[in-house]
C-alpha cells in the first residue's frame, strides 16, 4: 500500500510541488515547508568529546589480558610462487604463539611485492618482528612488470599523446557501444581540441591502518572481533567464514574508525590470517598493518592515461567526446581506473572505452569516488581547452553546456562568492609579479548517493528520559551518530545531546557498508522512522493519561499534550513508561520517484606558481555542493572542506614510485610518499546548497565522494591557466611545472 | 646522547629528530651506551628481554616492565593502556603520537622509553580535569576540528604547545609552521587553525 503526498521540493532557483508515493507505515516526509529545529543547524560531533580525550577506542586500541600480537611474512617478488615456507625455527622463539602459511598447494601465486606468505603471533610485537625473520621461505621467481605502458596492450606515447594500439574493451566491459561515426564527429566539428592526461596510483593512507583484533574463544567456539573496517556486517561473515564458525556466534565491534576512504571494506588477508592465528592460539590477537603494508598491500587508486578527442560549434556548444583510456588496477584491481560525468556533453555524441592493463602490484580498491576525479581532472582539462579555442572564459563557457539548473546556480553563486572574475588570468602565463604566476581554475562535482538497502534502527525511550538510537553499520568519521542523534532529536522534540547513539556493533539492527556516500542517505529516513514509531507509542501513553483520543496529541518545544490543554515535559511523560523501555525498529524503504537522483556541486581554486621553483601553493579554494537535506551544516562542510583538501594532495603532491627493477614501491611511507599538510592549505570555504530532492521521508544524499570528484582539476585547471599550458600529468610536481616553463621559453 | 627538552631556546623539532634517531640506532648496536643502562646502577649492562622502570606519566608515576628498545608510544599503549597516543607511522613522519616531555612536543614513537624516565610526560589522557575538557580540548570540539579522529590527538597535544609557545595567541603563519608535522588524511586542517585561534590565552594552558 501506498499513499499519495503532495510536498515541495526543490532549490531556491527551483521549487515546486510534487506528488510522491509514501509507502505504508512510513512518516510524513520533510519537506521545503517544515520547518525543522535540531536538523540543518550546526550540533557539536556527538563523539567528538571520545576523540580529543583521547578515550575513543579504535581496534587499534584494543588491549586484552593475554592479547598476542600478529604479524605478516610478506613476499620481497613481485611475481612467482611460493615453493616452500618452513615455520620450525619460528615455533621455537621466544614468545611465539601461533604460526600460520598462507601460502600453500595451488594457491601459491605471488602477485606483487607484499603478497602474504605466512603470519605468526607472539606475546609482543618485538618478538613477533624477530621470529619473522627465521621464517624459512622458498619462492620461484617469475619476470615482472610493474609499470602501466609496460603493461601488455599498453599505448605508445608520443609527445605526451597516447596513440595505436586503441583500447579495445571486452564485449563484458563495454559501456557505450563504440561508435563508428565518432571520428567523424570530432573532425568536423567547427573546433576541435585532442590531448592525453596521465595520472599516477595514489594510495588511501587511512591513519588507522588496516587490521583487527581477534579473540577466538574454545570453550564456547565464538569470536568477539574490534575491526578497522567500512563494513562491520561483511567484516562479520567474511571472518566468521575464516573461523569456520556460524555467524550467530561473532559479534564485530567498530565503534571507531581511524579512515577507510573505500579500503577497508573486507577484513583482508590480515584479518583471515588474524582470525586463524587466534583460533590456533585461542587468546585474542591483534595484527595491525604498519605504515609500509598499509601503502603496499590495502589497495589503492589505480593509475590512467587518458586521451580525449573533442569537438564544438563556434558559438561553444559542446557537440563531440570521445575518451579513450586505459588503467593500472594492479594484479586483479577494480575501484575504477576512470569514469566522468557526462553534465557537459550529454546531448553531444559522445563515447568512451576504457581497458585495464594488469601489473604486478598491489590490488586497487574502491577509493573516495572510484575512477571519478581521473577522469574528471582530464574532462575538465579539455573543457578548459575548448572554452579557449572557442574564445570563451571557463565559467561562460560552462553555463552554456551545462546541462543541470541546478548546478548552474551553483556556479554562479560559486564565482561570486570566489571572486572568478577577479582571480582568473585573462592573460593566461603572464603576469606583473617577477616571482609568481598567478591563475584561476574551477570544475563540476557530481554523485548519486541517494541510498536504499532494508536497514533498521532500534529507538528506545526508557522511564528516566533517556533516548537510544542504534545501528550496528560504523562511524568512518563521516559523523552518522551526530546525524542519528539529531533526526532523533527532531522528531521526539528534545536535544540532540539527549540521545545516546550506539554504531559499530553487528548485535544492533543491520546498517550498510560506507561505500557510495550511502551511509547517511541509507541509514536516514530508518532513523526517523524508528524515532518516530517510538514517539507514536509515547503519545499514546500520554493519551491514555490525559483520556484523550492519541491523534489528538500533539509535541511542541520539548512537551506532549494538547493544544491549548495541558502539556507534559518529556521528560514528566517518560514516567508513565514501565521498566521495559519503548522500543522501536525503524525501516529504510524504498525511495520515492522524487525530484533529483544525483548531486551536484562546483569548486573553484586560485593558485600561485613560483617561476623560480616550480612550486605550486593554493592561494584559496571554494567549494559549492549540494547533498539534498543537509542534516547537520557544520559536518558536511567538513566534509567538503575535507575532500577538496585530498584533492590538493592528489593533484600535487601524491605519487606511488615503484622501483622497476625489484617491483617495489620506494615511498612506502610518511617521510617519502608526501600528502598535503598544514604548509599547503589556502584559505578554504564550503557552501552548502540546500535541496529537497523528495526521495524518503528525510531527503539526505551522500556526501563524502561528491566534493572528491572536481578537486584535482579545479586546481589543475588553476596552475594551467597561471601557466598559460594545459598541465596534463598529475602530480602536478615542480619539476613538472618548471619543464613547462622551460618549454615555453623555446 | 643527552638531550634537553626542557629548554625551548636549543630547541626544534628537527633537532629532537635528529637527537631521538641517534639514540635508536645507538640503542640497537650497544644498549650499555643508552642512557636507560645508568638507571640500574648495579649493572653497566642490560641484556635483552624486559627490564623495570619508572614513568612519571600525568602526574602519577607508573611503573613498567619493558625492553630497551621499546619507544615511549609503546610503552604508553601496551604497556599502560594509554592508547590516545596514536600509531600512525612509527618514524616521526605524522605527529599521531605527539606527547609532552617537561611541556615540549616530541614524537613519542621516536623516543624511546628508557629515555623519557626523568621526564614529566603529558599524554593526550592527561589534559582534561575529569569530565572537564582543556581549552583547546574544547576548541576543537567547537570548530568540529576532526573527522575520523585518528590525528586528533596528535593535533591537539602540538596544539596546544603551540599556543603556549606564542603566548596564546599564535599568528597563522605560526600555526602552520608549528603543525606542520601533523598530518590528517580526512582534511582537517583549516579548521585546527581555527581550534587553535579560538581557543586563545587559555589554548596553551
Amino acid at each position: 500500500m501506498k499513499n499519495e503526498h503532495e510536498m515541495r521540493v526543490g532549490f531556491a532557483g527551483d521549487n515546486r510541488k510534487i506528488k510522491v508515493d509514501v509507502p505504508e507505515g512510513d512518516l510524513t516526509p520533510w519537506d521545503l515547508d517544515t520547518k525543522l529545529e535540531s536538523v540543518g543547524g550546526r550540533s557539536d560531533r556527538i563523539d567528538a568529546f571520545a576523540k580529543v580525550t583521547g578515550r575513543a577506542k579504535y581496534a587499534y586500541d584494543i588491549n586484552l589480558p593475554g592479547m598476542l600480537h600478529g604479524i605478516i611474512l610478506r613476499s620481497p617478488h613481485p611475481r612467482g610462487s611460493v615453493k616452500s615456507v618452513d615455520l620450525s625455527k619460528t615455533l621455537d622463539m621466544p614468545g611465539v604463539k601461533a604460526a600460520v602459511v598462507m601460502k600453500q598447494g595451488e594457491r601459491n601465486r605471488i602477485r606483487y611485492v607484499g603478497d602474504p606468505v605466512a603470519a605468526i603471533a607472539a606475546d609482543t610485537l618485538d618478538q613477533a618482528r624477530d621470529a619473522l625473520s627465521a621464517i624459512v621461505a622458498e619462492y620461484e621467481i617469475e619476470a615482472h612488470n610493474v609499470e602501466l605502458l609496460a603493461a601488455e596492450g599498453a599505448p605508445n606515447l608520443n609527445e605526451n599523446n597516447i596513440s595505436d594500439p586503441w583500447p579495445v574493451p571486452r564485449p563484458a566491459a563495454r559501456r557505450r557501444p563504440a561508435d563508428p561515426d565518432m571520428e567523424l564527429e570530432v573532425s568536423e566539428a567547427d573546433v576541435s581540441a585532442e590531448g592525453t592526461w596521465s595520472m599516477e596510483v595514489q594510495t588511501h593512507s587511512s591513519l588507522e591502518s588496516h587490521g583487527n583484533v581477534v579473540w577466538y574463544k574454545k570453550e564456547t567456539d565464538s569470536a568477539e572481533i574490534w575491526a578497522s573496517t567500512q563494513a562491520t556486517f561483511g567484516a562479520r561473515q567474511a571472518l566468521a567464514s575464516a573461523l569456520d564458525i556460524p555467524q550467530d556466534r561473532v559479534t564485530v565491534r567498530a565503534e571507531f574508525v581511524g579512515g577507510g576512504f573505500g579500503s577497508k571494506f573486507t577484513p583482508g588477508e590480515e584479518g583471515m590470517a588474524c582470525a586463524l592465528l587466534s583460533k590456533q592460539a585461542n587468546a585474542p590477537v591483534k595484527l595491525m598493518l604498519d605504515r609500509f603494508e598499509e601503502h603496499t598491500c590495502t589497495g589503492n587508486r589505480p593509475s590512467a592515461v587518458i586521451q580525449i578527442r573533442a569537438g564544438a560549434k563556434k558559438d561553444g556548444t559542446v557537440v563531440a567526446w570521445d575518451t579513450r583510456s586505459f588503467g593500472g588496477p594492479g594484479c586483479n584491481g577494480r575501484g575504477g581506473s576512470t569514469s566522468h560525468h557526462t553534465n557537459y556533453f550529454d546531448n553531444a555524441k559522445h563515447r568512451r572505452i576504457h581497458v585495464d592493463l594488469a601489473t604486478d602490484t598491489d590490488a586497487s580498491r574502491a577509493m573516495r569516488a572510484p575512477g571519478r576525479p581521473q577522469g574528471v581532472f582530464a574532462m575538465e582539462g579539455m573543457m578548459d581547452i575548448l572554452a579557449a579555442k572557442c574564445g570563451l572564459d571557463p565559467l561562460a563557457f560552462r553555463l552554456l553546456n551545462d546541462n543541470s539548473e541546478l548546478r548552474k546556480a551553483e556556479w554562479q553563486l560559486g564565482a561570486e562568492k570566489f571572486g572568478w572574475a577577479e582571480h582568473y588570468n585573462a592573460s593566461p602565463g603572464s603576469g606583473e609579479d617577477p616571482r609568481y604566476l598567478r591563475g584561476a581554475g574551477m570544475a563540476s562535482a557530481f554523485w548519486g548517493g541517494m541510498g536504499g538497502g532494508k536497514h533498521r534502527v532500534t529507538c528506545r525511550i526508557h522511564r528516566d528520559g533517556s533516548v537510544e538510537s542504534r545501528n550496528g553499520a560504523q562511524d568512518i568519521g563521516t559523523g552518522m551518530k551526530t546525524l542519528m542523534a539529531m533526526l532523533t532529536a527532531e522528531e521526539l522534540g528534545i536535544s540532540p545531546e539527549q540521545i545516546r547513539v550506539s554504531m559499530g556493533n553487528t548485535n544492533d539492527p543491520p546498517g550498510p557498508a560506507s561505500g557510495g556516500s550511502t551511509t547517511t542517505p541509507s541509514l536516514s529516513p530508518a532513523v526517523r522512522h524508528a524515532a518516530g514509531l517510538a514517539k507514536q507509542e509515547l503519545g499514546a501513553k500520554v493519551a491514555e493519561r490525559l483520556q484523550v483520543d492519541a491523534n489528538k496529541i500533539i509535541w511542541q518545544n520539548g512537551h506532549i499534550g494538547l493544544q491549548g490543554g495541558e502539556m507534559i515535559p518529556f521528560q514528566e511523560a517518560c514516567k508513565l513508561i514501565g521498566a521495559e523501555p519503548i522500543e522501536a525498529t525503524g525501516i529504510r524503504q524504498a525511495n520515492y520517484d522524487g525530484y533529483q537522483d544525483n548531486v551536484c556541486g562546483c569548486q573553484f581554486a586560485a593558485v600561485r606558481v613560483d617561476r623560480e621553483t616550480g612550486l605550486v601553493l593554493v592561494e584559496k579554494m571554494l567549494g559549492v555542493q549540494d547533498c539534498g537535506l543537509v542534516i547537520n551544516q557544520k559536518l558536511a562542510e567538513s566534509q567538503v572542506i575535507g575532500a577538496m583538501i585530498e584533492g590538493i594532495s592528489y593533484v600535487l603532491h601524491e605519487q606511488r614510485i615503484m622501483d622497476p627493477k625489484q617491483g617495489r614501491m620506494l615511498n612506502g611511507d610518511f617521510a617519502n610518499y608526501k600528502i598535503a599538510g598544514t604548509l599547503d592549505m589556502p584559505e578554504m570555504e564550503a557552501i552548502m546548497y540546500s535541496v529537497a530532492n523528495g526521495k524518503n521521508n528525510v531527503g539526505a544524499a551522500g556526501l563524502g565522494e561528491p566534493p572528491s570528484t572536481a578537486a584535482p582539476a579545479a586546481v589543475a585547471n588553476a596552475v594551467s591557466n597561471a601557466l598559460g599550458l594545459p598541465m596534463r600529468s598529475m602530480p602536478i610536481t615542480p619539476d613538472k611545472v618548471l619543464a613547462a616553463l622551460h618549454s615555453k621559453k623555446k | 646522547m643527552t638531550m634537553n627538552p626542557s629548554d625551548p631556546a636549543n630547541f626544534s623539532r628537527r633537532a629532537f629528530l635528529k637527537g631521538a634517531s641517534v639514540a635508536a640506532v645507538g640503542s640497537r648496536v650497544g644498549t650499555e651506551f643508552s642512557k636507560g643502562a645508568e638507571l640500574d646502577k648495579s649493572s653497566s649492562i642490560l641484556d635483552k628481554g624486559s627490564h623495570p622502570i619508572t614513568l612519571q606519566v600525568n602526574g602519577s608515576k607508573r611503573e613498567l616492565k619493558i625492553e630497551t628498545r621499546s619507544t615511549l608510544l609503546d610503552a604508553l599503549r601496551d604497556s599502560l593502556d594509554l592508547t590516545g597516543s596514536k600509531k600512525v607511522c612509527d618514524r616521526g613522519a605524522c605527529g599521531a603520537c605527539t606527547v609532552l616531555l617537561d611541556g615540549e612536543p616530541v614524537n613519542s614513537c621516536m623516543t624511546l622509553a628508557f629515555d623519557a624516565v626523568d621526564a614529566e610526560i603529558t599524554t593526550i589522557e592527561g589534559l582534561a580535569r575529569g569530565d572537564e575538557l582543556h581549552p583547546m580540548q574544547q576548541a576543537f570540539v567547537e570548530e568540529d576540528a576532526l573527522q575520523c579522529g585518528f590525528c586528533t590527538p596528535g593535533m591537539v597535544m602540538s596544539a596546544v604547545a603551540c599556543s603556549k609557545r606564542h603566548g596564546g595567541s599564535p599568528s597563522m603563519d605560526q600555526i602552520k609552521n608549528d603543525m606542520s608535522g601533523n598530518i590528517c588524511r580526512c582534511g582537517t586542517y583549516p579548521r585546527v587553525f581555527k581550534a587553535i585561534q579560538a581557543a586563545g590565552k587559555e589554548g596553551g594552558r
